[in-house]
């Protein structure tokens, strides 16, 4: 067989059958608690592949994942690691809701523009400050992002609760008290859905589930990520820099300012992960807005291979995994966690196997020189 | 005499390739028999297989009569067979008795409880039987290399090895660590130990073995006994030309100074400067050599006038212009070239491509792209150019520069470095670890530049490359030049003396 080929072929292949491998271990588990895994797979598959509403809710799932995962992969292409997407996104978040509801009178050309503007520099500014420890003061990137990822909820939380509070709330007199969150967004700052402009392909996409454009900037997103890492001068040297910084630097490539470049870069995609939540589904930014893409978008990245194709496939796995769990929850009464213990093993699975394939493969290539 | 190991008509093939061929040779009992051969000529294939890690496709490996176990590593050390590979496989922070046990320890212990005081008296037993200098209580990263080498024979030895394989093992010693390690295997083979050494260095091969199978593209060219041939005829056999010892080296005409270092300072370790007041001028169509033992400077050397360490005093001047607070970039751009002497680390990014390596630092320049796009076509049709041009060995430039040998990985260093039409070459051990015929390649690349009236400043731990290709050679001697000198005007024995130290500090070095 054509040695390169096969190289490719087993690179392509090596996610799946991880993928298949964690689906046969999960299986004990599910065994453990007495449910028939065949049972359950087919379950998931009927549920999460058999209705338009569940697919889209699989898409509406993999939007915020695909920003955090390509947000964590292209650091990582540098040779860092930014736990601190999390945080980045939380920031972001705020910002863009404080565009939001704070400047009125925009039309929705501009102030929604200026909402992604905003969440983008809030993403930036808060990757700004460990790029900064790290190029300056030799702080390990890790320490600080996962620092800050504390500080962001924290700072999130004051500003919801305190500077951005919405004390103009109309509570029926005598019922309860006002909630915690920020004002209403403005209707020229609310991202439409997809649906619309489904119905003109004749797909009919249920109401309540809020899958939007922001889908498709993440597309755009991951295919420019893909374009500048191999297409671009700046992409060559982050990669470069990222597979060995010292050679990089001895070649006259400045590593300080692509660490901060990338970095930035990273922040800002980031900074968008939230919003396909928050400026759809939300129309307020409030004590529940949802946690953890930040940290899954890591594991997004591992499956994906750090690859923008393989983040996207690997983020709409996760949306799946999600809403089949929900699937199987209401209807064989298996808990979620069980899914989430699916989730783990996959990326456990993932990790082992890019080990022993990346082995394999290098063997492969050197006996593919003379 | 008795037969240690043979080889019969034993083939071995990779996908694409021939490693060796129908190889036939013997070695006999109690002599050093020397593996010489370029690069991919299939030296590495050959011990392997000895080794235990490849097994051949045809023919027969017979050790002491019995074919070779096919039980892997392990099968081949029980079998006798020692290796002692280039890169030394120690944990600094045990220290000899440690590492001499480490992996079987089951000889020195007693209901799963380690031993560690019979293991010494082993190990001293055995130190003591071939009369091996070393303090077995230090942690290893302590030794001197030479030391370590000799730890890596202790290892072999005490697992009773009876064949040792040595690969390469003086490329990272120095002259007296040679001496004292072609000693010791004087004393093995005497006691009816058998050593198979693989190297580059014929001068070294014709001094301690006794025969000599030279290998030519994964064939046996012949098994010659070192007293009835010489360096020439070994060279031919290996390169399948004659070679010319002597570089054909038109005359320099020095030109204007490019490289000026006044008075530099760098760094302070333990109270002393690694670079100590530093001062010389490289001038155009001039080799300024820098001859020394390796860790007096050389790396503090190149790298301050890189750019890529800071100096504390001093000034260097590159083409009349200090290079004092100016990024590598920078003074790469005022047409300095630079061939690191670690090319692995410093000189490639071993996992990215043969064609990305060839242009790595040069993206930005407007050959390569254009504002924010990459000339990807025009850069693979650079590295296939330079690929003819440099006679580069591979299948394809889509590959990963890691699975070149180290000499085609020199090559791209040097097609890349010479690309941008430098003034001044800075080149660190620039033949490091190259076959001869890379090593001729390297040399006349460096000398036709030097013609063409560049300046060229080369670094080299080797003395006799210095004396061949320089013009002016300065010895590096604690971070300064102590001593600088035209090649012929002095005798070899009083260089070795200002290496170290024009005899004041001989002592310390003779030591280890």
């Amino acid at each position: 067989m054509d040695r390169k080929l096969k190289i490719r072929l087993l690179r392509l292949t090596a996610p799946v059958g991880a993928v298949l491998f964690a689906v046969l271990l999960s299986s004990v588990f599910l065994i453990a608690i007495d449910k028939n895994p065949l049972t359950v797979y087919l379950t998931m598959l009927a549920f999460g592949l058999g209705r338009m509403d569940s697919i889209a809710a699989i898409l509406f799932n993999a939007t915020p994942l695909i920003f955090s995962g390509l947000a964590v992969a292209i650091s990582f292409k540098a040779g860092m690691f930014n736990i601190g997407v999390e945080g980045q996104y939380f920031i972001g978040a705020v910002c863009a809701a404080w565009v939001g509801f704070a400047m009125p009178g925009l039309p929705a050309v501009v102030h929604i523009p200026l909402t992604l503007l905003a969440a983008m520099t809030g993403g930036m500014l808060w990757a700004l400050v460990p790029v900064y420890l790290k190029v300056k003061r030799g702080v390990h990137e890790v320490i600080s992002t996962i620092m800050l990822n504390y500080v962001a909820y924290s700072l999130v939380h004051y500003l919801i609760a305190d500077l951005f509070m919405d004390h103009n709330q109309k509570i029926p007199e005598g019922l309860g008290s006002a909630l915690i969150r920020t004002p209403k967004f403005l209707e020229s700052a609310m991202m439409p859905t997809i649906h619309a402009f489904m119905a003109l392909w004749g797909v009919e996409l249920p109401g309540y589930i809020y899958v939007n454009w922001f889908l498709m900037l993440a597309l755009v997103v991951a295919a420019g990520v893909g374009y500048l890492l191999n297409r671009t001068p700046l992409g060559y040297e982050l990669r470069a820099v990222g597979h060995n910084p010292l050679s990089a630097e001895a070649a006259g490539i400045r590593t300080e300012t692509v660490y901060i470049k990338t970095f930035l870069l990273s922040g800002a995609i980031a900074g968008l992960t939230g919003l396909s939540h928050l400026l759809v589904f939300y129309e307020y930014m409030d004590l529940d807005f949802p946690k953890n893409f930040g940290f899954n978008g890591i594991a997004v990245a591992l499956i994906g291979g750090n690859h923008p194709m393989g983040i996207v496939l690997a983020a709409l796995l996760f949306g799946f995994l999600s809403r089949g769990a929900e699937g199987v929850q209401t209807i064989l009464g298996v808990p979620m966690d069980a899914v989430v213990i699916m989730q783990g093993i996959i990326i456990l699975s993932v990790v082992v196997v890019a080990g022993i394939l990346g082995r394999y493969l290098r063997r492969l290539e050197k006996k593919e020189a003379p | 005499m008795e037969t240690v190991l043979e080889f019969e008509n034993v083939t071995k093939r990779f996908p694409g390739l021939v490693a060796n061929d129908q190889v036939s040779f013997d070695v006999r009992r109690g002599e050093v028999h020397a593996l010489v051969g370029e690069n991919g000529a299939g030296k590495s294939t050959l011990v392997n297989m000895i080794a235990g890690l490849y097994r051949q496709d045809e023919g027969e490996i017979r050790l002491w009569g019995e074919p070779v176990s096919n039980g892997g590593p392990r099968g081949a050390i029980a079998q006798g067979v020692g290796m002692v590979h280039q890169h030394f496989m120690l944990i600094h922070r045990f220290n000899v008795v440690q590492n001499v046990i480490l992996g079987f320890e089951e000889s020195c212990s007693r209901f799963g409880c380690l031993d560690l005081r019979q293991a010494r008296e082993m190990v001293e037993e055995l130190c003591r039987c071939y009369d091996f200098r070393l303090n077995l209580s230090v942690p290893v990263g302590t030794l001197s290399v030479g030391q370590q080498q000799r730890v890596e024979i202790l290892k072999s030895l005490y697992r009773g090895a009876n064949l040792l394989i040595l690969d390469e093992p003086t490329a990272v010693l120095t002259l007296q660590e040679v001496r004292a390690l072609f000693e010791n295997l004087r004393r093995l083979t005497a006691q009816g130990k058998t050593v198979i050494f693989i190297s580059h260095k014929l001068d070294e091969v014709l001094n301690i073995a006794d025969r000599v199978t030279v290998l030519r593209r994964g064939r046996v060219i012949a098994t010659v006994n070192a007293m009835a041939t010489d360096k020439k005829q070994l060279a031919e056999m290996m390169v399948g030309r004659p070679v010319l010892f002597q570089l054909d080296k038109p005359v320099s005409r020095p030109g204007e100074t490019v490289l000026e270092m006044d008075q530099v300072v760098q760094g302070t370790d333990a109270g002393h400067h690694k670079l100590n007041r530093l001062t010389l001028t490289v001038r155009r169509g001039e080799i300024y050599g820098i001859a020394g033992v390796e860790g007096n400077g050389q790396r503090e050397l190149v790298e301050t006038i890189m750019g890529l360490m800071p100096y504390d005093s001093g000034d260097i001047k590159i083409q009349g212009r200090s290079n004092r607070g100016r990024s590598v970039r920078d003074i790469r751009a005022g047409g300095v070239a630079y061939i690191p002497d670690d090319r692995q680390q410093r000189g490639l990014s071993l996992a990215m491509t043969v064609w990305e390596n060839a242009v790595l630092g040069l993206v930005r320049s407007d050959r390569y792209s254009r504002w924010w796009k990459l000339c990807t076509d025009r850069i693979r049709d650079f590295a296939a150019r330079k690929v003819r041009e440099f006679d580069i060995r591979l299948s394809s430039v889509e590959l990963p520069i890691r699975s070149l040998s180290g000499g085609n990985q020199q090559k791209v260093i040097l097609a890349r470095e010479m690309s941008v039409d430098p003034e001044l070459i800075i080149a660190a051990q620039p033949v490091r670890g190259l076959d001869i015929g890379a090593i001729e390649f390297v040399h006349r690349q460096l000398i036709a530049a030097r013609t063409a009236g560049k300046a060229v400043l080369l670094v080299s731990a080797d003395l006799e490359e210095v004396l061949s290709v320089a013009d002016r050679v300065g010895i590096l001697y604690n971070g300064a030049i102590v001593k600088e000198f035209i090649p012929g005007e002095l005798e070899t024995e009083t260089i070795g003396e200002y290496m170290l130290g024009a005899g004041k500090e001989a002592a310390v070095w003779t030591e280890s």
